[in-house]
């Protein structure tokens, strides 16, 4: 999380830079253009700031977008449990026969430990 | 929800349709926005004529690098071939550069 918000920070500062350098060139054009020399190519610092800047925003921009999703279907299955992918909910049913053999069912006294229930078997 | 594919091997490998989908549409993301930001880079340096599209060839290959290392040496988690990746919507890409291209251009170097 936190490389993330660097990284946001990296993207609009490389932004920043970006326009600067475009603010640079434009200077740079007009000055040739008062002291009527001829334009042959931007000053070093100007392009190296532009490529730079380029690079470091394409990178973070990666980074921004996020992780890739794992594409292989079989993955996400192998970490689910029979029960989970076997669940369905529109086949529970209610109305079986135990309705009509337990009619005077007591609930059994919450007297088990941890998790078991008195209808488990020891082995 | 999955679509099917038999690798080389002849073993059949099950893929999730989402995540393939959520996968381009990440690069696509990517590629429309260096596209958008090469074209600015190429105005302001005052590439004209061949070079312009040099820079953009330069850049889309640079992007495609950048993929392939955050994806790491396990990209066939990821992305089913990785030519498709260099490839997809090249002109799309292309235009949007163009159109960026020109606009700083005339911004920085001609007004």
């Amino acid at each position: 999380m936190g490389t993330k918000i660097v990284n946001r920070i990296m993207l609009i500062t490389g932004l920043i830079s970006l326009l600067h350098a475009a603010f640079s060139a434009a200077h740079h054009r007009t000055y040739l253009r008062l002291t009527e020399q001829d334009w042959t190519h931007l000053p070093v610092d100007v392009i190296v700031q532009t490529v730079v800047s380029l690079l470091v925003v394409v990178y973070n921009l990666i980074q921004v977008v996020g992780n890739f999703k794992e594409i292989r279907a079989t993955v996400d299955m192998q970490e689910k449990s029979w029960d989970t992918l076997g669940n369905l909910p529109s086949f529970y049913t209610f109305n079986h026969r135990g309705m009509a053999l337990y009619q005077n069912y007591e609930a059994e006294p919450t007297t088990n430990i941890g998790n078991k229930s008195s209808l488990d078997v020891d082995y | 929800m999955s679509g099917r594919l038999t690798t080389k091997t002849g073993e059949i490998v099950a893929y999730s349709e989402a995540a393939i989908r959520g996968n381009i549409s990440a690069v696509e993301y990517c590629r429309t926005s260096m596209a958008a930001l090469s074209g600015c880079a190429a105005g302001i340096l005052g590439l004209n004529g061949l070079l312009g599209f040099l820079f953009y060839f330069l850049s889309v290959f640079v992007l495609w690098l950048l993929v392939l290392a955050k994806s790491g040496t396990q990209w066939r988690k990821f992305f089913i071939n990785r030519q498709s990746l260099l490839t997809n919507n090249f002109m799309g890409g292309l235009c949007t550069y163009v159109l960026f291209w020109t606009f700083l251009y005339g911004m920085v170097h001609v007004y």
